[in-house]
C-alpha cells in the first residue's frame, strides 16, 4: 500500500502516464533496436535507405507481419498455434483448387479462402483446445502436421500457378503510392490494435491468459475465447497465405514450414509474456519489422544467408537479454556475479517473467 | 532465553515503482526467542520477511546477523547463514519421501559415491523427532496432513543448521488440533536456541505462542515489546493506528419474506448427501464444518461449477438450472471464491477491469467498453469500499491483501447479486479490512441480499450471521439461530455428534 496515502484516499481517475510507459516498456528495446539499426543501414548501406528498398522490405515482412499479429492473441491467451505455417500453405492450395479447379470468380474465392482458414482454426484448434481442454501444445503440432500432410497428398507435391490480374494486384499493384501488401498489414495491425484494446472480447483474451480460473468464475466464456483467438490466428494464417500466393503468382506446398517459430519468436521479442496476459500487437509489429529489417540490410551488406542466419539468432538472443536486463538490472549483476536464480526486486510483487 | 541479539535489521528502506513499502523498520531477534510481527496487510511485513531471507535487498538499512553484518544476495545465502524460511505455499516435492524432502537441496548421506539411504533416513527421523514428530521417513509427503508437510519443511530448516526460523502465516490451513502441534514443535525449538518470527493475522495465536512482539504500520515499526507487556487493545491500536470499533452492528433478519435461495436434496458424489437450505432475503446464513465437510462443495454446486447428482435449487422461487458459472451469475448468483490470487483476480489487469469484469460478463463482446457507464461503477465501488489504490489503471497485483479482497467483493457486488455467497471472506485480512468488509456485508443484506458464508473461523460466524448450518461429512447435522449458536456448539456438531 502507498505509505502517501492518507485513509480512505479517492484514487485519481486522470493520468495514465506512468501505466502507458510502463506498457510501451515492454517493447521498447526492441524499437530502439529497430531504430538502431535502420540507421546504421541508412548510413554504411548506399542502397538501403531508398524508397523501393523500404517497399521491397515491408513487402517481405507482410506475410509474417500478419501472421505474428493473428499468433499474438494465442500467446495471450497463454498458448501457441504451430499450425500456421501449414495452414498457411492450406489456404494457397484451396484458393488454387477454388479458382484453377471449381472456377469460382476470384474475389469469391479468395473470401472463401480467408473464412475457411478462421473456420478451420476456429473448429479444429478452438474446439479440440477451448472446449475439450486438451494441450495447445499437442492439438496444434498435430494439427501441423495434419494439414501439411493434406496439401502434399492434395496439390500432389506440385506447385499450381493462380493467373489471375487480382492476384497479381494483391502481390503487386500500388495504391496510393504503396504496395498493396503493405497496407494489408496497415488494416490488420490497425483492426487488431482496436479489437484487442477497444473491446469487450480484448479484455477477455487477457482476461483469460491472466488468469483462466478467475476469467472462468467471473462468468467470461472461455471455451468462446479460445475459439475465437484460434479462429483469427486461423484467419491471419489465410490472409498470409493470399499473400503469398500473390507474391509467388501460385500456390506451393512448401511455403511456410518455418512460420510458427518465427512468428513465436516475433510475438515473444514484441513483449508479449508466454505465460499469458502481458503484451499486443504493437510490440509485435515493431519485432517483425526489426526482424524483416535486419535481414534486408545484411543481404544488402552482402552478407551470405547461411551467415543472416547466424547473425539473426544472436541478434534476437542479445535483444532478449538486453530487454531483461532493462527490466530488472539487479538480475543480471547477479547472474554475472554467478548468482543464478539471485533475488528479484521487479516492481511487480507477484512478478513472474516469461 | 539469553540476552544476545541474534538477529539485528535496523533502518530498512524499500520501494516498489512509486509504492513505499518499507520507510525505517526496524526489527530485533535474540536466541531461542519467538518473535510474532503483525501488521494489517500492505505494513510491509512481507518485505521487511524477503529482506532478512534474502529475497529482496534493501534500499537502505543493515541487517547484522550476531553481531556482524550481512548482506544477502539470495535465499541460498541466507540460508548459509542460519536464515530458513517457511512460507505459507509449502514447496515440497509431493512425490518424493520425507527423508528426500527433508534433504532436498542439500545432500544426503553417502557412502561409496552413492546414497546411503539407512542413514538418510536415520538423520530424517532425528531431525523430525527434535519437533516432537513421529513420522515414518519413507512415506511419500503426498500422503501427510497439512500440519506434517509444515513440520518437513521446517525439519529441513533445521537440517541446514538454522538459527533463525521464519514461518510466515504457517496456521492460515491448518485446524485447530494441527495448530496444537505445530506450536509444540515451536516450543520445542525454543529449548534449542531457535529463533522464530512469526507472522499471524490471529491475534489469539499471538499471544498463545509469542515471547516478543513487534508491530509494523505503514513501512515502520511502531512498537515493540515482550508479549506480556502489550495487552490486545493497545497491539490493535497500534496496529490499525486509531480505536477500532470492536462491537458489530447486527443485521435485522427478515424472516418473513420467501426464500432468495432454496436449496432441497442437493446431493453431490461423495461429497453432499441430501442437503436442504434455505436464505431469506437481508438474511446472512453461515455455513460452519471442518475441512472435508462439504462447504467447498456445497458453494461450487450453487455456482454451476459442479454438477449435483439430485436435488433442486430455486432462486427467488424460479429453479435454477446451474451447468456453469455463467448460469449462475444470470440467476443473480455470486461466488466470492476462497483464493483470490487463484481464483479471484486476474492480477496483472487494473483494479477497473477486475471490478467490472463480472457485471459486464454478458455484455455483448464486440462493444467496447464504456467509460461512462463503467466509471461510476468503479468510482462508487473504490469511495463506498475504501479501496486503497493509486489509481483504478494500477494493476490488482500491487494492491494489499486486503485491498484485493476488497476488489473482490467489489466485483461481485457490481452484479446486484440476489444471493451473495462467501468462501472464506477474510482469509489472509488483517483486523482492519475485516471489519470493513463485515460492515460491507451487514450492508448488503439490509439492501436485501441474500448472504451465504463459509468460514472455518467461528468467531466470523458468530459474528456475521443470524443462522449457523453445521456440516459434517456432506449433511447437516444442525441449525442453530444467532441466540443458540456458540463456538463450542459448532465445535460439537462439526465434530459429527448428534
Amino acid at each position: 500500500m502507498s505509505a502517501e496515502a492518507t485513509p480512505g484516499t479517492r484514487a485519481r481517475v486522470s493520468s495514465g502516464a506512468a501505466e502507458a510507459w510502463t506498457a510501451a516498456s515492454r517493447f521498447a528495446v526492441v524499437a530502439l533496436m529497430l531504430l538502431v539499426i535502420f540507421v546504421v543501414f541508412s548510413v554504411t548501406q548506399a542502397d538501403f535507405l531508398t524508397s523501393s528498398n523500404i517497399q521491397n522490405l515491408l513487402s517481405s515482412v507482410s506475410i509474417l507481419f500478419v501472421i505474428s499479429i493473428g499468433m499474438t492473441f494465442v500467446v495471450l491467451t497463454g498458448g501457441i498455434d504451430l499450425s500456421v505455417g501449414s495452414l498457411l500453405a492450406l489456404s494457397g492450395l484451396v484458393l488454387s483448387k477454388l479458382f484453377n479447379g471449381v472456377g469460382l470468380p476470384i474475389v469469391l474465392a479468395v473470401l472463401v479462402t480467408i473464412a475457411a482458414g478462421a473456420l478451420i482454426g476456429g473448429f479444429v484448434n478452438g474446439v479440440l483446445i477451448g472446449r475439450v481442454g486438451l494441450s495447445f501444445f499437442v492439438v496444434t503440432l498435430g494439427t501441423l502436421s495434419l494439414y501439411r500432410g493434406i496439401v502434399n497428398i492434395w496439390s500432389g507435391t506440385k506447385t499450381t500457378y493462380i493467373n489471375s490480374s487480382l492476384m497479381n494486384d494483391i502481390g503487386f499493384r500500388h495504391v496510393l503510392g504503396l504496395p498493396v501488401p503493405i497496407w494489408i498489414m496497415i488494416v490488420v495491425y490497425l483492426v487488431a490494435f482496436v479489437v484487442l484494446r477497444w473491446t469487450y472480447f480484448g479484455r477477455d483474451v487477457y482476461a483469460v491468459g491472466g488468469n483462466i480460473e478467475a476469467a472462468r468464475l467471473s462468468g467470461i466464456n472461455v471455451p468462446r475465447t479460445l475459439m475465437l483467438v484460434y479462429a483469427i490466428a486461423g484467419l491471419a494464417a489465410a490472409i498470409g497465405g493470399i499473400v503469398q500466393a500473390a507474391r509467388l503468382g501460385a500456390s506451393s506446398p512448401l511455403v511456410g514450414d518455418s512460420t510458427p517459430l518465427d512468428a513465436a519468436a516475433a510475438v515473444l521479442l514484441g513483449g508479449t509474456s508466454f505465460l499469458g496476459g502481458v503484451g499486443g500487437v504493437t510490440g509485435t509489429a515493431a519485432a517483425v519489422l526489426f526482424i524483416g529489417t535486419l535481414q534486408n540490410g545484411l543481404s544488402i551488406a552482402g552478407v551470405s544467408s547461411f551467415w543472416q542466419q547466424v547473425v539473426t539468432g544472436a541478434i534476437l538472443i542479445v535483444a532478449i537479454s538486453i530487454d531483461r536486463i532493462q527490466r530488472d538490472p539487479g538480475r543480471f549483476r547477479r547472474v554475472v556475479a554467478g548468482g543464478g536464480h539471485g533475488p528479484t526486486s521487479t516492481s511487480e510483487p507477484d512478478g513472474e517473467e516469461t | 532465553m539469553t540476552d544476545s541479539l541474534l538477529l539485528e535489521a535496523e533502518g530498512l528502506y524499500k520501494r516498489y515503482g512509486g509504492v513505499r513499502a518499507l520507510s525505517g523498520a526496524s526489527l530485533a531477534v535474540r536466541a531461542g526467542e519467538v518473535h510474532a510481527l503483525v501488521g494489517e496487510n500492505g505494513s510491509g511485513k512481507s518485505t521487511l520477511l524477503k529482506i532478512i531471507s534474502g529475497l529482496l535487498r534493501p534500499d537502505a538499512g543493515s541487517i547484522s546477523l550476531a553481531g556482524e553484518h550481512v548482506d544477502f544476495r539470495s535465499p541460498t545465502d541466507a540460508l548459509r547463514h542460519g536464515i530458513a524460511t517457511v512460507t505459507q505455499e509449502t514447496t515440497l516435492a509431493p512425490d518424493l519421501s520425507v527423508a528426500e524432502n527433508v534433504f532436498l537441496g542439500h545432500r544426503m548421506a553417502r557412502r561409496a559415491g552413492v546414497i546411503d539411504w539407512g542413514a538418510t533416513r536415520r538423520t530424517a527421523l532425528t531431525a523430525l523427532r527434535r519437533l516432537g514428530l513421529e513420522l515414518d521417513p519413507s512415506l511419500p509427503v503426498r500422503r501427510l496432513r497439512t500440519d506434517q508437510r509444515q513440520m518437513v519443511e521446517i525439519a529441513r530448516a533445521l537440517s541446514m543448521d538454522a538459527r533463525v526460523l521464519i514461518l510466515d502465516e504457517p496456521t492460515s490451513s491448518l485446524t485447530e488440533d494441527e495448530v496444537d502441534s505445530l506450536f509444540r514443535a515451536v516450543r520445542a525449538l525454543r529449548e534449542q536456541g531457535v529463533a522464530t518470527i512469526f507472522v499471524s493475522h490471529r491475534l489469539k495465536e499471538v499471544y498463545e505462542l509469542a515471547d516478543h512482539i513487534t508491530v509494523l504500520r505503514d513501512g515502520e515499526t511502531v512498537g515493540s515489546g515482550p508479549a506480556n507487556a502489550i495487552d490486545r487493545s493497545k497491539l490493535i491500536q497500534l496496529m490499525v493506528g486509531r480505536d477500532l470499533v470492536e462491537a458489530l452492528p447486527s443485521a435485522a433478519a427478515d424472516t418473513g419474506n420467501p426464500a432468495a435461495l432454496r436449496v432441497r436434496g442437493l446431493s453431490l458424489d461423495g461429497a453432499l448427501d441430501d442437503v436442504d437450505l434455505d436464505v431469506a432475503p437481508g438474511e446472512i446464513v453461515g455455513l460452519a464444518g471442518l475441512l472435508g465437510a462439504g462447504r467447498s462443495e456445497l458453494l461450487e454446486a450453487l455456482f454451476g461449477l459442479r454438477r449435483p447428482g439430485a436435488g433442486t435449487i430455486e432462486v427467488h422461487g424460479e429453479e435454477a438450472r446451474l451447468r456453469s458459472p455463467r448460469d449462475a451469475i444470470r440467476c443473480g448468483l455470486a461466488l466470492v471464491p476462497a483464493d483470490r490470487k487463484l481464483q479471484g483476480l486476474v492480477l496483472r489487469m487494473t483494479v477497473r477491469e477486475n471490478l467490472v469484469m463480472a457485471a459486464t460478463s454478458s455484455t455483448a463482446r464486440v462493444l467496447p467498453p464504456r467509460t461512462s457507464t463503467e466509471l461510476p461503477l468503479v468510482s462508487g465501488a473504490i469511495e463506498s469500499m475504501q479501496i486503497r489504490a493509486q489509481s483504478p489503471r494500477a494493476a490488482v497485483g500491487t494492491l494489499s491483501g486486503g485491498n484485493q479482497q476488497k476488489v473482490v467483493l467489489g466485483k461481485w457486488l457490481a452484479t446486484k447479486p440476489r444471493v451473495l455467497m462467501l468462501d472464506e471472506p477474510t482469509r489472509g485480512v488483517d483486523v482492519g479490512a475485516k471489519a470493513e468488509i463485515y460492515r460491507l456485508l451487514f450492508d448488503a443484506a439490509e439492501a436485501g441480499v441474500a448472504i451465504l458464508v463459509s468460514s472455518s473461523e467461528n468467531p466470523e460466524l458468530l459474528t456475521l450471521c443470524d443462522r449457523v448450518v453445521v456440516l459434517f461429512r456432506g449433511r447437516i447435522s444442525a441449525t442453530l439461530a444467532r441466540d443458540e449458536a456458540t463456538e463450542a456448539r459448532i465445535a460439537h456438531f462439526a465434530g459429527g455428534h448428534a
